[in-house]
């Protein structure tokens, strides 16, 4: 039943007749998130607090929010890039600027993350969770990996797999090699190709989330992973454990930010603020393994999640870690080229 | 406007809403340049069409070609027996046609993950022949070729099933009766008589798995495991992470194009053998 007192008339007058028979005349804010990146309560306590709708629904890549906000028009009041995507977003306009004044919960986030390399005023995005790239494994295998360079062991063959995501693979043959994640030289791209050409035999194959219940079951010895996915893992099989390699790894942060078509922006910013209280993100921590950026909200974790060394990696770790950024077009299109030679040899 | 036309008027809306409109739309993409989020930007430009010319793309599409016929080749084999059984059974047909088409009940997508549990290391079979003492490790049934073209038999049997069916069907029983009469043997019978018979089922069916076939994204990335490419991927890598949306629309549109030259050569020679 759409609307209980629908009747004939307002049938006849059609589109008047429907909004007239609007459920509901709270506002409605428009939230397009990560799947699996809210706990069930955030959302409802949100809505029952500021008496107002929210629409909410998630993807599964950067790639499919950005087709959708990339028109201006999408209808979406909040999304999650990540952060490597935002300065390309903010580049075509699609983002609007925060009102600091409205966001004053601002000051719980972890020093770490008030002043960014990708917006360093955070004019534009409140870095909300975040996590980096590393090596899931089984810990009957001696030695334990500790390196990239330890995947390209031939003990692993069959029983190893690479993420399928042209950046992470690529990043981490270009780590093995002593490169950065962003690298733009043809030349080492290339030396990059080669380390991940010579370690394709030994795949079993490229998997992203999928390689989690084969971690578990024991097909696949070591895997390289995101941390959270990894956790996952971990959770539900203590035989696995997870490093960060030696020779550096990528995090990633993503952020929230306000869309600049957005027409409810202050609604949004109460929102966003509403992220940042210290409860709201330990109960969305507690809900989905990730680790946040907000400062104030770790006090309120058990031991174990605050001092769990995958989630929350300490200070020596953190600093071996790259925040990679967006490479030139050139230099995506020989790394998209690069990846399909890859993926065809 | 006379009646005929009125009634033709939803499949021309049809016809122009959901294929002229987005044809024209990938046309149009495949002509622009690459934004830098994705999407496109001007100028207009045919240097995705360039790009496509490259051993390593060709290879790729070659490769495809090659799955595709394999696939739709293993599919007639299978499909023909199975469509002459139901076309012959009396009692229970429509049970067995039902039985064809039970698949479709459950989505592609869940049907091709049941796969990737049925032959994993730890899956059923696996499992299976190890309990039965027959195998002492996995066999690696996943994540190669032959778990692809496993897939996608799978997925498209159907459409190789019902158009013989039909066909079939439809077959004078009096002429295989004929032929025994003349004494033919029953192997005789079936690729001297029926197999010509029901060329038409035989075509119809080749086309309509030969050409998702060629598509086919989602079952060389689940079962393959993504080590190897076909065009599917190649396309929908460009849609994803490589962000280059009017390089992933000519490769759409090139292989629309290889895809109808070649329908209509064999189609045109088709009729040519008729007459």
């Amino acid at each position: 039943m759409i609307c209980s007192n629908m009747n004939r008339r307002y049938f006849i007058f059609g589109l008047s007749g429907l909004a007239s028979c609007a459920r509901d005349s709270r506002p409605r804010l428009n939230v397009y998130n990560w799947s699996a990146y809210v706990a069930p309560e955030t959302i409802p306590a949100f809505e029952s607090e500021f008496g107002v709708r929210v629409r909410y629904a998630t993807y599964e890549s950067n790639e499919e929010m950005l087709a959708k906000v990339i028109t201006g028009n999408s209808g979406w009041d909040i999304v999650v890039p990540t952060h490597s995507r935002i300065e390309s977003m903010r580049a075509a306009g699609l983002l609007a600027s925060l009102d600091h004044a409205a966001l004053p919960n601002l000051a719980n986030l972890d020093p770490r993350f008030r002043a960014p390399t990708w917006d360093p005023s955070l004019a534009f995005c409140v870095p909300y969770m975040w996590n980096g790239t590393g090596i899931v494994y089984n810990k009957s295998l001696h030695p334990a990996p500790t390196r990239w360079a330890d995947l390209w062991s031939p003990a692993l063959k069959g029983r190893l797999t690479m993420l399928d995501d042209p950046e992470d693979m690529l990043g981490a043959c270009l780590k093995k090699i002593g490169r950065s994640f962003s690298e733009t030289d043809p030349e080492q791209l290339h030396r990059a190709e080669s380390e991940a050409i010579a370690q394709k035999p030994l795949l079993r194959a490229y998997l992203n989330a999928e390689v989690r219940d084969q971690l578990v079951a024991g097909d696949v010895l070591a895997a390289q992973l995101w941390s959270t996915t990894a956790q996952q893992a971990i959770d539900a099989a203590p035989q696995l454990a997870f490093t960060y390699p030696a020779e550096g790894f990528p995090f990633y942060c993503d952020c929230a930010v306000i869309l600049r078509e957005s027409r409810r922006v202050e609604l949004a910013h109460k929102f966003l603020n509403y992220l940042l209280r210290p409860a709201v993100s330990a109960q969305i921590v507690q809900a989905t393994r990730t680790a946040t950026a907000n400062g104030a909200a770790l006090s309120l974790l058990p031991e174990e999640t605050r001092n769990n060394p995958s989630l929350y990696p300490g200070p020596e770790t953190f600093a071996r870690g790259e925040w990679p950024h967006t490479v030139p077009t050139a230099t995506q299109r020989l790394r998209d080229r690069i990846w399909t030679e890859i993926k065809s040899a | 406007m006379k009646l005929r036309e009125w009634f033709l008027l939803p499949a021309r809306a049809w016809m122009a809403v959901l294929f002229a409109a987005p044809f024209a739309i990938v046309l149009a993409y495949s002509l622009m340049t690459r934004g830098d989020i994705g999407g496109i930007a001007p100028p207009w430009t045919a240097e995705s069409y360039a790009r496509l010319i490259d051993p390593l793309y060709l290879t790729i599409l070659w490769r495809s070609f090659v799955m595709a016929a394999v696939a739709t080749a293993l599919c007639l084999l299978f499909a023909f027996p199975a469509a002459l059984f139901i076309s012959r059974s009396t009692s229970h047909r429509n049970l067995y046609l039902q039985l064809v088409m039970l698949p479709f009940w459950t989505s592609f997508l869940v049907r091709t993950y049941a796969w990737l549990f049925l032959l994993r290391d730890t899956g059923l079979i696996n499992t299976l022949l190890e309990s039965l003492g027959l195998t002492h490790a996995p066999l690696p049934l996943l994540y190669n070729d032959g778990a692809v073209l496993l897939g996608l038999v799978y997925g498209y049997l159907p459409f190789m099933v019902l158009p013989i069916y039909a066909t079939l069907e439809r077959l004078d029983p009096a002429l295989v009766e004929a032929a025994a009469d003349l004494g033919a043997r029953p192997m005789t019978t079936v690729f001297r008589v029926i197999v010509p018979l029901s060329k038409p089922g035989i075509v119809a069916g080749s086309i309509l798995v030969f050409i998702p076939c060629l598509g086919a994204y989602l079952t060389p990335d689940l079962l393959g495991g993504g080590r190897t490419v076909m065009v599917g991927n190649l396309v929908q890598n460009q849609f994803t992470t490589a962000r280059d949306w009017p390089f992933g629309s000519a490769i759409s549109m090139a292989l629309m194009l290889i895809v109808t030259l070649l329908l209509v050569l064999f189609l045109r020679k088709e009729s040519e053998s008729l007459v």
